[in-house]
């Protein structure tokens, strides 16, 4: 066995933490704060890491990638998550947007979108959630009908991040009403820019930009703009949905902030109740684990493998250390008078990190999914 | 990167745990504890012929892994016999095996074995240690016995991570038991007129204990790659696998337990024996709140190494 992801590796973590020493400003909490600079920020280093072909090195080199191993693809999860996902929105359409269009879509549509996603000069946003369709998604009643040459779309989506700063969305609209509530469900891709489009920003305790209301009134969209065969878009969300579950490597923010405690409280550390020092310390084994259930991911997909028990054990692990490695690190911030810069920037992450982490387990699938999908794997379809 | 145990170690593994199921499964334990005098020839036999006792977990990752497959499938049929400790066995001390303690009452499940013993504190302090007859049935005491040390030397600090490690694998394949039996239990039990296992309230809980398990082998598997790299945190690897272990077990076994209903209790089902015999590897050398407070005072203000630490 080897749990070393190897020098290369190594190097690439140094090269990004360094990347974001010298680029992102060290109070830095996300693009998506009341601030504009922190999304400037942001698609400035986009656009610098697409310059020195980082933003999306897991692409195949045909796409502008260096198709980077697993491995490397796991570190840049690990470190841009860790340091507040610099990259903002963009981390939507190098995961899953763009790997989705090389597999889906037509020349025409790679040539329009890939390279500007590559060159970090575009955001995505998903307009899947409804107001009556959450978990139940394929329930939506967003619909696009055809019109000549053209679709029609009407209706609402919901919980939509970054929608109020997209240029495109991908959007998941019924096209037909079949037997099957998953038939009949086709993807658009749809400028935001189109008329008939309105974003409502939806203020919430996660921070601003994170949710909007998106209303389609009678939206034209072209033929050119469908993704996929029509009617079955529910087999591309799937596979969105696979991309996403191991997308985010939240337990790597979990562990930064765990380590950066000690330091951050100077001699205060010690005086802190052993009970409140053994949480710690058994949340950092929690962090480990989630980080090592997430390799047992990648490393079956890697190789060829599906293992949807797996994927969604390890998402039940990690939103679950989101909340609790948070209540411990408000707990520790709690009984400490923190002053000075770095103390008072670890306050912040904390605070940042626990209003966030509510969001953990009901965002991208909510744990009683996970726990159902769980169940399945173990039980099959009793 | 390579996450998984050798072929040959999966292979060894699986050889075993046919071969104990050929000797006699899960009565092994059954008869163990009726006939505590037949503790050694059940198993030990068994397991040398196996090749168990060439296996040397010092000399080579292959040989460490494949004692860590072997402890599995022990714990798969919580056999009644410390085949952890008899592999961590060390190489300079006139000991058929090791087992790691803490003060102030040393004690480990070798009762009725006519074997030698070596003991070492989690700070590295060496003894030869003597088993006292057992002072209860090992219905009662599941073979747990005090020891009386006599000290050799302060020369095992590379000792105590092998031998907290190898017993965390024999635990994990009494969790892999538990949660198998409680899946196959929820299929075929019916209440209201339907499977239990049709009751998401059911399957939720068997979800808990589920995640419990395969986290559980990962960290296993990543404390054995830190003995095998020579790591300096190998020992903080331990404790933390240790206490993770420890953990799992109460969250799974409690599922399972819940799961099964009163029958689960009784001498007839599996996991009762499964239950039971998990005791002294939870319990020893510290328990869960013993190993957290010895996990927290070493890791002091440094953390666990990984990404950020």
């Amino acid at each position: 066995m080897d749990f070393d992801m190897g020098d290369e590796v190594a190097a690439l973590r140094l090269e990004l933490r360094a990347l974001i020493d010298e680029h992102i400003p060290p109070d830095f909490l996300g693009a998506f704060t009341d601030d504009p600079a922190d999304l400037e920020t942001a698609q400035r280093f986009c656009r610098l890491l697409a310059d020195r072909g980082l933003l999306c090195m897991a692409w195949p080199e045909s796409w502008g990638g260096r198709g980077a191993s697993a491995w490397e693809q796991t570190a840049v999860r690990e470190e841009m998550w860790a340091h507040h996902e610099p990259r903002g929105a963009q981390y939507m359409g190098v995961n899953w947007v763009g790997p989705t269009l090389m597999r889906h879509g037509t020349p025409e549509q790679q040539q329009l979108h890939l390279p500007a996603i590559a060159r970090g000069e575009v955001i995505w946003c998903q307009g899947f959630s409804e107001p009556n369709s959450g978990s139940d998604l394929a329930s939506l009643q967003t619909a696009a009908r055809r019109d000549g040459d053209e679709w029609r779309v009407s209706g609402q989506k919901i919980w939509t991040s970054y929608a109020t700063m997209a240029q495109w969305c991908f959007l998941l609209a019924r096209t037909s009403k079949e037997e099957r509530k998953q038939q009949g469900l086709t993807i658009f891709l749809v400028p935001m820019s189109a008329p008939g489009i309105e974003v409502r920003p939806i203020a919430s305790m996660i921070g601003p930009h994170h949710l909007n209301e998106v209303f389609f009134d009678d939206v034209r969209v072209t033929e050119a703009d469908v993704l996929g065969p029509v009617g079955e878009g529910w087999k591309v969300v799937q596979e969105v949905l696979a991309f996403e579950r191991v997308g985010i490597a939240r337990y790597a923010r979990c562990e930064r902030l765990l380590q950066w405690a000690p330091s951050a409280l100077g001699d205060q550390w010690e005086a802190l109740p052993e009970e409140l020092r053994s949480r710690w310390a058994q949340m950092l084994i929690h962090a480990r684990r989630a980080r090592l259930l997430a390799y047992r991911v990648v490393d079956a997909q890697h190789r060829g493998q599906v293992r949807p028990g797996d994927a969604a054990a390890y998402r039940i692990a990690v939103t679950t250390l989101d909340q609790e490695s948070a209540e411990v690190l408000v707990d520790i911030v709690g009984l400490a008078v923190l002053a000075g810069d770095d103390a008072l920037r670890f306050k912040r992450a904390v605070e940042d990190h626990w209003r966030y982490s509510v969001s953990a387990t009901v965002a991208s699938g909510s744990i009683e999914i996970q726990r159902i999908l769980l169940a399945r794997a173990l039980l099959g379809a009793s | 990167m390579n996450i998984d145990l050798s072929e040959e170690a999966l292979e060894f593994g699986r050889l075993a745990k046919r071969a104990l199921e050929a000797a006699g499964g899960d009565e092994l334990a059954q008869i163990a504890e009726r006939e505590p005098d037949r503790r050694e020839s059940l198993v030990g036999p068994v397991l040398a012929e196996l090749g168990a006792w060439q296996l040397d977990p010092r000399d080579s990752a292959d040989e460490l892994e494949a004692a860590a497959a072997l402890c599995r499938s022990a714990g798969y049929w919580a056999v009644s016999y410390p085949v952890a400790e008899r592999l961590c066995r060390p190489s300079d001390l006139d000991a058929d095996g090791l087992v790691v303690v803490a003060d102030p009452a040393p004690a480990a499940a070798v009762g009725g074995l006519d074997r030698r013993w070596a003991a070492v504190t989690l700070d590295g302090r060496r003894s030869m240690a003597t088993a006292r007859p057992m002072a209860a049935s090992p219905r009662r005491s599941a073979f747990v016995v005090e020891l009386d040390l006599e000290s050799v030397d302060d020369a095992g600090a590379s000792d105590v991570p092998l031998g907290l490690v190898l017993p965390c694998w024999t635990l994990l394949g009494m969790l892999d038991r538990a949660v198998e039996l409680a899946r196959s239990y929820v299929r075929e039990r019916e209440q209201f007129g339907q499977p239990l296992a049709t009751f998401q309230g059911v399957q939720f809980q068997l979800t808990e204990a589920e995640v419990e398990r395969v986290g559980l082998e990962e960290l296993a598997k990543y404390a054995l790659w830190s003995i095998e790299a020579g790591r300096h945190e190998a020992l903080d690897d331990a404790l933390a696998l240790r206490l993770a272990a420890v953990e799992a077990a109460e969250r799974v076994l409690r599922v399972a337990h819940q799961l099964h209903g009163a029958i689960g209790f009784c001498d007839e089902t599996v996991l009762s024996w499964v239950s039971r015999q998990s005791v002294p590897l939870r319990r020893l050398p510290l328990g869960l709140s013993g190993t957290r407070a010895e996990l927290t005072r070493r890791l002091g203000r440094r953390g666990l190494t990984g990404i950020f630490g």
